[in-house]
């Protein structure tokens, strides 16, 4: 209770530094070597556990409904949570588990830069933030807090984050992988009090009229946020008066430390101790696009490095050494917003009993090169962050590969997963049908197929990394928001990868243009690739192939309707896309290389294929059933190419019933004819190596995109440099 | 805390039990004498007789062979000490052609050979396609994974194996000899 008494007599920001003290010199939060509420009551200690989970999922209910945007009405796309008073997330509720990190590290720097003493903490006020430089993540996800204060004491904070439809950046939109530096991020709110008596101040009101161009949504949202953090503050008060304030305030650090506890003992448990490595790469292929700067007009490559080292402890470390240099696009992340990005990539790999900020000290985060896309301040101060998660979260794809190899390793098949999928996103923005502007997103890409597991494929459409509530919202309300009619959402057929077990399946979405003079779509990446594919060939699998997307401008669609033709539904055959074959148009592209923006408006009859990819693979293709191959053919989620070419399996059809059997023994001798071409194609590694070594020192066929990315990663990281240079012996003042 | 039948486990590993069973042992506290039971069932599936000390993956393990332990495929292929990346005595194939993707990746959902290199090993005995990487030339194959065998069953499984090895990576050690 030591601490308990002491926190009395100490400021917020003293309190920050005896909490960091007490870990160091005890190795538990807040010096608790037992968990006294636990032990005294542990049903009174679960009971207002899961009294706070529902509080914070009320304030979800309640903060969703009040906002605005079609992703937190509709699809949940937001999040609430209840804080100690030094920041630290103890419980949130359901939505995008991006944010507890973000909204944990926004309170406490409130707490570091001493806000309790200018301008002062009080009840009723409202602190927001979604300035990158101050532990925001992109303009577009404003992070919110309320103090929860109880007879004069400060003793908790109740936060608050939605995604908005248009933050006023270069570009209508919220996801600004376009903006050339910060000053085109859009309209910064930097940890300010930005309303008071549980109001916001008029001036807010103001800027956000001014400097964005959906400010009823904006708002909206803005009162949604409030609305749940009114409802989490009420509802705590109430709890406190039935269950003491001195239990509250023991019990909420308890379960910190609990969910350390949790993370730590799950690592020792699955896992096995030692280093872990998994390279990635995104590409972010601009050149010869619209952009908004000319500097822009570059190719990208981003390299991705990640190093887990598990010691005897159970203690994990990250590391990204290695990484690439910052990117003249909106796609860089501070390592701050990368903590909280790794906390939710954690609670889907190392799970929680209690979900909160305790996972986060159970790990630590090597700071990542400077000047680097994921620590850009120190080489360029200016650089943008509009959609900063499109790095981590391929970043976090590998976290995904690494904890289910090593779930594997201990036998817990079913807790394995392959990589994640790619994070396309559609916006739209224009007059709409009914007369006035509109620009915003979709959740088209918040529904991907799942990983695939260690005994399983993984399920269709039922995924998303950057929350557990994957949900793609209903086709009818994203009409009604957007000039937009969908001629089809249908899943796509191998869009998982290939392996013993495949990735969900993700899906395509095509719309055609309807009721507006004038729209643009931006094909967005959040996390996308395109020229490459994700290093994700766990135990043999093909990865999945890469995000293209499709349009159609000035077309005859309306001819082709009003002749009761068929028009678009689906992507159709790779060879022979449904797009090409069924509508003729003035410009239509089958294979836009994402992202982009498209390069006219639209408008009526246009059409758009926008594809959302399934997740990895794992395993040799030539290891999965045939009977799982056969189902996927009468399914229509596989292509018989696929099934033979692939997987080597030989099929026929029932024409009665059309379902798909397995030729045992032509499948057998197929797929020992491929095992021989294996055989008879491969090399020795050394032969390939001592060629190869070769080609990398002329640096022969290899994209300038690539040789940059290597020269930069190289200067950033000079152990990385003696690594590249080790590996393939080159000389020691080898570079690209 | 739950533990499982060898013979249920079985079904789980080879994707045969239902999924709301699945479901269930997904939700429950974790048995904590899988992995005997994991490595008891696969080493019951090879022919050789060499202890598993830790499955890697599907089809490679680090087994205890005298005092040596080595990276062993299920077939019997063996892939020398496990701390050298065990690639460097694979056999491997690269895709880095327009026409070698378009075997695996139709139409217009490509990427590009100058962008990124698919690299498929195989293991030499009996063909396995042990793992895919997609990595731009000059990368240098990952190992995946190293893991501190001694630290693993001395402090966490609490039988220490009968002669320690140095945790460390020894691939540079055999590709400087083969600079030579």
């Amino acid at each position: 209770m030591s601490a308990m008494v002491a926190e009395r007599t100490l400021t917020l920001k003293e309190q920050l530094e005896e909490n960091a003290r007490l870990f160091s010199e005890t190795g538990f939060m807040y010096g608790m070597k037992d968990l006294k509420r636990k032990a005294e009551d542990p049903g009174r200690y679960e009971a207002v556990w899961h009294i706070l989970m529902n509080i914070c999922n009320t304030a979800w209910d309640v903060g969703c409904r009040v906002s605005s945007s079609a992703i937190a009405v509709d699809g949940g796309d937001a999040l609430w949570g209840l804080h100690l008073p030094t920041g630290e997330a103890v419980a949130v509720s359901k939505g995008i588990t991006a944010h507890p990190g973000l909204l944990s590290l926004f309170i406490r720097s409130l707490v570091e830069l001493d806000y309790e003493s200018d301008p002062g903490i009080t009840n009723g006020d409202i602190f927001e933030n979604n300035d990158s430089h101050y532990g925001g993540i992109h303009a577009s996800d404003f992070d919110a807090a309320i103090p929860i204060i109880y007879k004069g004491e400060l003793i908790a904070w109740a936060s608050g984050v939605s995604h908005v439809m248009d933050c006023g950046a270069i570009l209508p939109g919220s996801i600004g992988f376009m903006n050339p530096d910060v000053f085109s991020d859009g309209v910064p709110v930097t940890m300010e009090k930005v309303g008071e008596v549980d109001k916001y101040h008029r001036w807010y009101e103001m800027r956000i009229r001014s400097r964005t161009r959906m400010p009823d949504w904006v708002m909206g949202d803005a009162r949604g946020r409030l609305a749940g953090m009114i409802t989490i503050r009420e509802k705590v008060i109430e709890l406190i008066e039935k269950y003491g304030v001195d239990f509250f305030k023991d019990a909420i650090r308890e379960y910190v430390e609990d969910g350390r506890r949790y993370a730590v003992k799950r690592v020792k448990s699955q896992t096995v101790p030692g280093r872990i490595r998994k390279s990635n790469f995104k590409d972010l292929a601009m050149k010869g696009k619209r952009v908004v700067l000319p500097q822009q007009n570059v190719d990208c490559l981003l390299n991705q490095p990640l190093e887990v080292t598990i010691s005897g402890d159970a203690s994990v470390k990250f590391s990204l050494a290695g990484a690439s240099g910052w990117v003249p696009f909106g796609e860089n992340i501070t390592p701050m917003a990368l903590t909280s990005a790794l906390m939710n990539a954690y609670s889907h790999m190392v799970g929680f009993d209690m979900f909160n900020w305790g996972a986060v000290a159970s790990w630590d985060l090597e700071t990542p090169p400077e000047g680097s896309w994921a620590n850009p301040y120190s080489a360029n101060f200016f650089a943008a962050s509009g959609v900063a998660w499109a790095p981590a979260v391929m970043w976090m794809s590998s976290l995904y590969e690494t904890f289910g190899r090593l779930y594997f390793t201990r036998g817990y098949v079913e807790e394995v997963a392959a990589g994640a999928a790619t994070t396309l996103t559609a916006e739209f923005s224009g007059v709409g049908q009914f007369g006035v502007y509109v620009a915003g997103l979709t959740l088209e890409q918040a529904s991907n197929g799942a990983p695939a597991r260690g005994m399983a494929d993984g399920e269709n459409s039922a995924w998303c990394i950057y929350t557990p509530n994957a949900d793609f919202g209903n086709a009818e309300i994203s009409e009604s928001y957007y000039p937009i009619i969908y001629l089809g959402r249908n899943v796509e057929p191998d869009s998982g990868g290939y392996g013993t077990y495949r990735g969900g399946l993700g899906h395509t979405a095509i719309w055609m243009v309807k009721n507006t003079p004038g729209m643009e779509y931006q094909c967005g990446c959040a996390g996308i690739r395109s020229k490459v594919v994700g290093n994700h060939g766990m135990f043999g699998a093909y990865p999945v192939w890469p995000d293209r997307a499709g349009y159609a401008i000035d077309t005859n669609v309306k001819e082709l309707i009003d002749a009761q033709k068929p028009l678009v539904h689906e992507r159709g055959d790779p060879d022979d896309p449904q797009l090409s074959r069924n509508v003729k148009a003035r410009v239509l592209e089958n294979n836009a290389v994402p992202p982009f923006v498209s390069p006219e408006q639209l408008h009526d009859y246009d059409i758009i294929v926008h594809p959302v990819s399934g997740s990895q693979a794992q395993g040799d293709p030539l290891m999965r059933d045939p009977a799982m191959v056969a189902v996927d053919l009468t399914k229509g989620w596989t292509r018989e190419w696929v099934a033979k070419d692939i997987y080597g399996v030989i099929t026929k059809q029932d024409p009665k019933t059309k379902e798909y059997s397995v030729d045992e023994a032509a499948t057998a001798k197929l797929r020992n004819e491929m095992r021989a071409k294996r055989k008879s194609r491969a090399v020795p590694f050394r032969e390939w190596w001592t060629k190869e070594r070769e080609r990398v020192r002329a640096g022969e066929g290899m994209n300038p995109a690539v040789t940059d990315m290597f020269r930069s990663s190289m200067t950033l990281t000079p152990s990385y440099a003696e690594y590249i240079r080790s590996f393939w012996q080159l000389p020691a003042d080898f570079t690209f | 805390m739950p533990e499982y039948e060898v013979a249920e486990l079985e079904r789980l590993i080879d994707g045969q039990l239902p999924w709301p069973r699945v479901q269930e042992i997904m939700k429950d506290a974790k048995d904590t004498d899988r992995f005997d039971k994991w490595v008891q069932i696969l080493q019951k599936r090879v022919e050789w007789k060499e202890p598993i000390l830790l499955p890697l993956t599907p089809s490679l393990y680090i087994v205890q062979q005298g005092s040596k332990r080595v990276v062993k495929c299920k077939c019997g292929q063996e892939f020398g000490d496990y701390r050298v990346n065990w690639k460097l005595s694979a056999s491997i194939y690269v895709r880095e052609s327009d026409e070698a993707f378009a075997e695996i990746y139709h139409g217009r959902e490509k990427p590009d050979p100058s962008w990124v290199q698919i690299r498929e090993y195989y293991c030499p005995g009996c063909s396995a396609q042990l793992e895919v990487e997609a990595m731009p030339r000059g990368a240098p194959p990952d190992f995946e994974f190293l893991p501190d065998l001694d630290t693993f069953y001395r402090d966490w499984l609490g039988r220490p194996l009968p002669d320690q090895q140095e945790f460390v990576d020894k691939t540079p050690d055999v590709i400087r000899e083969w600079a030579r």
